[in-house]
């Protein structure tokens, strides 16, 4: 499968009044269409920023490395750099929503709450369909349908504050497949909901994108959603990307110290009696990343003198994977 | 893991009643929202009773009304103390009570809650053996106090405590009892990290060695990786001190490695309430079983199919008629719609509220410990 979006040497650096920060440092990844690629990391890894740094999403004190590749390759076929894409052009209108759709984790928040659930929807299926009216009104239904909200024809004049948070979250897939994206990035969809409709929501998103073979990145930090949602996981920590591959190989053969350490710390319901394993110490600020490879300070197996001077450079262990450690660079070097 | 078998803790027919007013053209109309609804069951020594439910079902209305930061409508909250008379914390002076209602809505908006300031004499007296944990470490801790003066803060408000030395003393032993750096109690809380404030939230909530607390989704705003050692660090306290904890949480995961024994509510009404393995293992009702099967686990080869209940959540304004979960239940017949089901105790310490619970086998099979996708490295 080609890839539809390919990231390179994302890095984020924002100008605050302590200077300058950079919580997002030389990530890349790639989405194949059809396929879902799972962000794991900590409150504060930088997965949300990474992806809306995409839509050009940041605030305005955010500016982005000058390696940084950003190429998503729309539904014509056509190559197009997304960080070159200047602010209010029609291009980039274009992409944001039609080509590239986002959900965000609070649904409240990202519906206004001034107009109707069909009204919002309606925007979004003129613009990017350019469907008239009375037809955006019955597609707009026809979505809500889709997406198993009951009376959806009555639903569509309603107000977001009408409606319960999980038909909420629904209704934000809704208005944001309405437009069509060929790529969708769902950042937390579920976190707020509760386990039976996080349920339903996953199983909708999974079926909307088998029948309508979008790409999508999914944002979460519940490694029990990315085992059962996801085809690839990128597993972050401050910034930077220290594992990816196939989910199911890095859930069950996690080579990373941290990746290992976030999977032993999962409480499980099957096993009820054994004591959890807490990744030691505390995630550092971003205002004071440790030096060399950012995860030296909790990891156990952190070599002195190597580990916490310079950072690890991305190697691959095993075809299809990739791991940002010395232990593993180590081994390769052994065996070269 | 050894609760000693005595009753602490005695909730019987608890409700809370809302009156919700809306205006209407002339008139203003006033419902009864029936955020918990009849609720019994207790809490032993050296016990952690989980509670778990979705959001809006009442859990932690069942946790404040315990503690008496709401007033129960109805029923009782009886508090077994050793060598003194038990009291019935859900009927103690009302007067007292309004007259401070006005400090205890204070006492909210501020955000740094304090339950010991909340109640009047009576409950004051008694309240350091209560005690409550919060969700959120940023807003439940008072941002122009040091730890050490929060720590200390129930010591003081307690009253029973006037000589600064000896209140340093208990602070800072069980500061460190929480694994908090000793020279870091005279730093303002946004110094700290996450998993750090919660650690002082729970220094704070067991500074008066309470006999009880609640812990109101005291893990989940934290990260996984943070929140398996305040897990850890909650069960380690209990061993030493005895407390019993009301654990309140919506992650069922964080609840099963918690509890000795859980309770499930639905709509503002226990549906379940049975000791941890055999909730887990053996669910009664169907709504338990839809629960657990809806959890995603970390297993990229678990078979995880779970039951795809219909529809939403009841308004809890408009609850439906008999049992509760008729409408979403994938069982549910006529008798379910008219008559409510008892409360009844199906197996030892089974409670359950159901009409057909005995028809049901949900059981699943508890893996051997260390073995799983866990093991696999």
């Amino acid at each position: 499968m080609p890839k539809m979006l390919t990231v390179e040497n994302l890095s984020i650096s924002f100008r605050t009044s302590e200077g300058v920060i950079t919580p997002v440092h030389d990530v890349t990844f790639g989405v194949e269409a059809g396929r879902t690629l799972g962000l794991v990391g900590e409150s504060g890894s930088g997965k949300s920023i990474s992806t809306k740094a995409l839509m050009q999403l940041l605030p305005g004190n955010a500016s982005l490395s000058g390696e940084t590749r950003m190429t998503y390759t729309d539904k014509a076929g056509k190559e197009i750099a997304l960080g070159r894409l200047k602010t209010g052009s029609k291009e980039l209108r274009r992409i944001r929503g039609g080509e590239i759709g986002m959900i965000f984790q609070e649904p409240m928040a990202s519906f206004s709450p001034v107009y109707t659930i069909g009204n919002q929807m309606m925007e979004a299926i003129m613009l990017h369909r350019g469907l008239k009216k009375r037809a955006a009104r019955e597609y707009a239904i026809e979505m809500l349908n889709k997406v198993g909200i009951s009376n959806a024809s009555a639903r569509v004049d309603q107000y977001p504050h009408e409606l319960s948070g999980g038909m909420r979250q629904r209704a934000m897939i809704a208005l944001t497949l309405s437009a069509g994206p060929a790529l969708l990035i769902a950042d937390e969809p579920t976190t707020a909901l509760d386990v039976t409709i996080q349920a339903q929501v996953l199983d909708l998103m999974r079926d909307l994108q088998r029948d309508l073979g979008m790409g999508m990145i999914f944002i979460t930090h519940d490694l029990g959603v990315i085992a059962q949602i996801a085809d690839d996981v990128a597993v972050m920590y401050l910034g930077t990307i220290v594992e990816r591959g196939p989910a199911r190989d890095v859930i069950r053969n996690p080579q990373h110290p941290y990746t290992q350490g976030l999977l032993d710390a999962i409480p499980s319901v099957e096993h009820l009696h054994d004591r959890l394993k807490p990744v030691p110490g505390d995630i550092p600020s971003p205002t004071a990343r440790p030096t060399g490879c950012p995860f030296h300070t909790r990891c156990a197996q952190a070599i002195a003198g190597t580990c916490d001077v310079t950072a690890p450079t991305e190697v691959s262990t095993i075809p299809g994977r990739a791991v940002r450690c010395w232990l593993h660079s180590d081994k390769d070097r052994n065996a070269a | 893991m050894t609760p000693k078998h005595d009753t602490l803790i005695e909730v019987k027919d608890l409700s809370v009643h809302f009156p919700i007013k809306t205006r209407k053209l002339f008139r203003t109309e006033v419902q009864m929202l029936r955020a918990v609804d009849g609720v019994s069951f207790d809490i032993k020594r050296g016990e952690t009773v989980g509670l778990v439910g979705e959001s809006g079902s009442g859990k932690t209305t069942v946790g404040r009304a315990i503690l008496r930061a709401i007033d129960p409508t109805d029923g009782e909250v009886i508090f077994h103390r050793k060598n003194k008379a038990d009291i019935d914390l859900a009927h103690a002076s009302e007067t007292e009570l309004r007259k401070v209602r006005s400090k205890m809505n204070m006492a909210f908006r501020e955000g740094g809650i304090n339950v010991h300031n909340l109640a009047g004499d009576l409950l004051r007296a008694f309240r350091p053996e209560m005690s409550l944990v919060f969700q959120d470490p940023y807003s439940s801790l008072n941002p122009r106090m040091t730890v050490r003066d929060i720590i200390a803060e129930p010591l003081v408000a307690s009253g029973k405590f006037k000589d600064r030395a000896k209140i340093d003393a208990r602070v800072r032993e069980i500061a460190a009892r929480c694994k908090l750096n000793l020279e870091h109690l005279r730093r303002f809380p946004h110094a700290f990290s996450g998993g750090q404030r919660q650690r002082i939230c729970i220094a704070r909530a067991l500074v008066s060695k309470p006999k009880f607390v609640v812990c109101d989704e005291s893990v989940s705003a934290l990260d996984v990786s943070i929140q398996a050692e305040i897990v850890n660090l909650l069960k380690d306290l209990q061993d030493e001190m005895g407390v019993s904890f009301l654990f309140i949480a919506h992650d069922l995961s964080v609840v099963a490695q918690m509890s000795h024994r859980v309770a499930v509510l639905y709509v503002g009404k226990f549906v379940e309430y049975a000791p941890t393995e055999k909730l887990f293992f053996a669910p009664k009702h169907p709504y338990t079983h839809a629960l657990l099967s809806a959890i995603p686990t970390a297993d990229p080869d678990a078979d995880y199919d779970p039951i795809r209940l219909k529809g939403e959540i009841p308004n809890p304004l408009a609850a439906p008629s008999g049992c509760r979960f008729h409408t979403r239940c994938p069982f549910a017949k006529d008798r379910c719609k008219t008559e409510v089901p008892a409360w009844r105790e199906l197996d030892t310490d089974h409670f359950v509220a159901c009409h057909f619970a005995e028809d049901f086998n949900f059981e699943r099979h508890q893996k051997a410990s260390g073995s799983g996708p866990k093991g696999a490295v």
